[in-house]
């Protein structure tokens, strides 16, 4: 019934823009990224620098709104995913399957799992071990009712956790569910937070004590927060390689550039339209990071007005065929990124190449659209029993990439009798309406973590459905391949759901994120991720060249 | 004067007391919740987390009730929690007022120190090559765009000549008062321009007028030599406008600059204003404006006294 192991599930595409490539950036010959780190032998020693973005709220990995970078370097969990976009163990030796025994099947049909954890690994502090007392205590905090973890839904079919000795902590889940590696990416430490308020607890949140190869030094407010060599780090004594970490907060993208071409930071987070800018740097590489995201346009049915124009299935493909991605791809995002016809990555084994696609097609859109009875009015747009085709697209004030490519949907779309027009909010309340259902169209982005299930975005209940659309084929596809731990059939499922969405045509994927990085050429052993736990999980092998 | 002083800082209260209540309306008649940062940050989110989260809050509750105990909290001494950090908001202000002071104080007093000469000089010799230049100049100082200059001064003195540091308030691992200096010029210099420019103007049309006066003809008639004619009669009349437009300004040294700040990195009150903004952080932006409102009240009182001081023919009785 189950297989192994998840095979590697999305491959990172990881695209090395070496200095003084030429002027356009292809995103077509994918190399990896060791060839952009300075190869050799690891160098000991030295700071890290890294310029990040926005400061973060806390440090804790299960309450932040932000990535867990910063965490990451001081926290270990059970798992973390890859380069490669697998998930791999960290403080577990190994991830249950049904192959390796770890994964059994109870009379009662609940499910056992057995994590078998690394022994002799000491929290910072040097003065506790941690064991499964740990885990089983992260567990209870994150199902407890207050906890704010940012996906405890995922953890609640997990009925009990049980020390079974002091290395193994055993799961019992109640129902199957195919992204339970994906799950506790950090561990608490019990004996510092037993009986703690831990949301609140500052004694934690803003100075975490992990397993991980850097402790916690300080964090300034508005400055910087900055770690330090672990020096009985687990992994052996060679590790971590880098004696420090900083990492500083610069909130303006500008500023950030500024620092990397003045040489002070050694690694920076851009934005796609910078790309031009940083490609050429001389002692730095640009390595655009394809993400596990990506932009969709969606219309929503949670209106009156919706309802009646995009419950017509003839509206929304005529629609899909009026967006010219490749002019997006190519003009506004410069060749950066890539098209998308479908939500998992090209590079995933559950890529689906055969789903029904939506080029750029004026002509056959216009006819869909008489064919359904929008006349083109004497104003130019398209009306039907009284109702204007004129549509207002939700957008955030700080997508500065979305406002260029809505200028060129606009366009489009006017020639062929659709009015645009674009409903401009900053992003709380954008958000706000976004997930009320409460607008018309949009564009935004998706982030998937290493597993590509998209449950909660399609199906008819999906807490994040924000569209309203329902397909029940779709539905039983989606929930039948969250709960198949078979590889196969999984995979037969997803590709039928990819179908499916396609054909019902509730959303068209635009292109993947790219998330650009750039990294001092002395920086080795840097591995990116798209996932949405980073591309800090091997920090402890980086080191700073010569 | 010590009663008109008294009486002005009574009246205060229910001044502040009003702009509380102002301020706590505008803020909650912003669209989208604190939550609906939450969901914008991380996108996939458990609504039932969702709740437990405006729960702890207190944003389940009616407004009028969230005033009302923010209020009642307040009167305590206790500004509250911050939504995203979960600390206390008179902690992480204080924090931040270091790094804001220290920016705004050199910024304003290099301005005041350029402004004020710059003003006069340009007042003497009206429409003299300097008068014209230094007009021109000071209309580009208040038209520059802070962003665009700043932007620029990094590209020169970071980028292509390496002599200052783009961002940030000092060198992690360094802090010397040298390196510190060196990460204050630009951000400094570029809070200065604006002041340079609008006060340098003040100064000049004041001192116009007050050159024109009665009293500074009976000065020169006296047989004062000039100096002392422009400095002891003339600038310190001059000032009394001028000195009224720098005390208001005063409320902006812990206010701190929003746009300047967040470019330079810098860790003052202005960037957390923008941070608290867009995280609709309620108690955290309550402070942040309660202490500006407070601030611009109190240095309105501050000019009017200084009036006083500068000027013996207004008197607060």
């Amino acid at each position: 019934m189950f297989i192994a192991r998840l095979k590697p599930l999305l491959a990172v595409l990881v695209i090395t823009i070496v200095g003084g490539c030429g002027p356009s950036v292809a995103p077509s010959q994918p190399t990896t990224t060791a060839a952009a780190s300075a190869a050799a032998s690891p160098v000991k020693g030295g700071t890290l620098r890294i310029g990040y973005g926005a400061e973060v709220d806390n440090l804790n990995a299960f309450t932040s709104q932000f990535l867990t970078d910063i965490e990451l370097t001081m926290v270990e969990g059970l798992i973390v995913s890859n380069d490669k976009n697998e998930y791999i163990p960290v403080l577990a030796k190994q991830i249950p399957t049904v192959a390796n025994g770890l994964v059994k099947t109870r009379p009662d049909g609940k499910l056992e799992l057995t994590w078998p954890l690394q022994q002799g690994v000491m929290w910072h502090d040097q003065t506790h071990e941690f064991t499964a007392d740990d885990v089983c205590f992260t567990w209870k905090y994150i199902v407890s009712p207050g906890s704010e973890v940012y996906n405890r839904n995922s953890y609640l079919p997990i009925s009990d956790c049980r020390v079974q000795d002091k290395y193994t902590a055993v799961m019992v889940w109640d129902t199957p569910s195919a992204i339970y590696n994906g799950l506790f990416e950090a561990i608490l430490p019990k004996y510092m937070l037993d009986g703690k308020d831990i949301v609140k607890y500052d004694g934690y949140n803003r100075s975490p004590v992990g397993t991980g190869p850097f402790i916690f030094v300080e964090w300034k407010a508005g400055e910087y927060v900055r770690v330090k060599r672990n020096p009985n780090y687990w992994r052996g004594n060679q590790y971590p390689y880098a004696d420090e970490v900083v990492f500083r907060f610069i909130p303006d993208i500008n500023t950030r550039l500024n620092a990397v071409k003045s040489g002070e930071v050694d690694f920076a987070q851009l934005t796609p339209p910078q790309v031009k800018d940083a490609k050429d740097l001389p002692n730095y590489n640009l390595i655009l990071v394809q993400q596990n995201s990506w932009q969709h346009f969606d219309m929503s049915i949670k209106t009156p007005r919706g309802a009646k124009i995009f419950g017509d299935k003839a509206v929304r493909q005529a629609l899909f065929q009026l967006i010219d991605r490749k002019t997006i791809v190519d003009g506004v995002l410069e060749g950066t990124v890539q098209i998308a016809d479908t939500v998992a990555p090209t590079t995933s084994p559950f890529y689906n190449p055969d789903v029904k696609k939506y080029p750029y097609d004026p002509a056959a859109a216009k006819k869909l659209l008489d064919d359904a009875g929008w006349k083109v009015g004497a104003d130019g747009i398209r009306e039907k029993d009284g109702e204007k085709l004129s549509l207002t697209a939700l957008l955030s004030s700080a997508d500065a990439i979305g406002k260029l490519y809505w200028q060129v949907i606009q366009q489009n779309m006017k020639a062929a009798g659709v009015d645009i027009k674009i409903d401009t909010k900053d992003a709380a309340a954008r958000s706000q309406v976004w997930r009320s259902g409460q607008w018309e169209i949009q564009i935004s982005r998706w982030v998937l973590p290493a597993d590509p299930s998209v449950t909660g975005l399609y199906s008819c209940k999906g807490s994040n459905n924000m569209t309203g659309f329902c397909d029940p084929a779709l539905d039983q596809a989606l929930v039948a391949s969250d709960q198949e731990l078979d590889q196969a059939k999984r995979k037969t499922l997803l590709f039928k759901a990819q179908e499916l969405l396609a054909e019902d045509a509730y959303s068209l994927p635009i292109y993947y994120n790219v998330n650009p990085i750039v990294i001092s050429k002395k920086l080795g052993n840097f591995k990116a991720s798209g996932t949405n736990l980073g591309s800090f999980w091997n920090v402890y092998e980086w080191y700073l060249g010569k | 004067m010590g009663r008109y002083v008294r009486r002005r800082l009574i009246q205060m209260v229910p001044l502040l007391f009003g702009i509380s209540l102002l301020i706590f309306l505008i803020i909650q008649a912003a669209p989208g919740g604190p939550e609906a940062v939450f969901l914008e940050n991380r996108l996939f989110i458990d609504p039932q987390v969702i709740e437990a989260f405006r729960q702890r809050l207190g944003l389940d509750q009616p407004v009028p009730v969230q005033y009302v105990r923010w209020l009642a909290a307040v009167l305590s001494g206790d500004f509250g929690i911050s939504f995203t950090t979960g600390r206390p908001v008179g902690e992480m202000i204080a924090e931040r007022l270091p790094a804001t002071v220290e920016l705004m104080s050199v910024s304003f007093v290099f301005a005041a120190v350029i402004a004020i000469p710059l003003g006069v000089y340009s007042a003497v010799r009206q429409y003299s090559l300097f008068d014209f230049s230094a007009t021109t100049a000071s209309f580009l100082g208040i038209a520059m765009p802070v962003f665009w200059f700043a932007l620029i001064l990094q590209l020169l003195f970071s980028v292509q000549l390496g002599w200052l540091p783009t961002s940030g308030r000092d060198t992690i691992g360094d802090g010397s008062l040298f390196d510190q200096l060196k990460h204050l010029v630009l951000p400094a210099f570029v809070l200065s321009i604006r002041h340079i420019a609008g006060w340098s103007r003040y100064m000049r049309s004041s001192l116009l007028d007050v050159i024109r006066a009665d009293f500074i003809r009976t000065a020169r008639a006296k047989g004062l030599r000039e100096r002392i004619v422009l400095t002891r009669h003339a600038v310190k009349n001059a000032l009394i406008p001028v000195v009224s437009i720098m005390a208001l300004d005063l409320a902006g040294l812990f206010s701190g600059a929003v746009i300047a700040e967040t470019i330079f990195a810098w860790p003052g009150v202005g960037r957390l204003f923008v941070q608290a903004m867009f995280a609709r952080d309620y108690p955290l932006l309550m402070g942040i404006l309660m202490m500006g409102s407070f601030l611009v009240v109190f240095f309105n009182l501050v000019a009017d006294v200084a009036y006083g001081w500068l000027d013996p023919r207004i008197a607060y009785e």
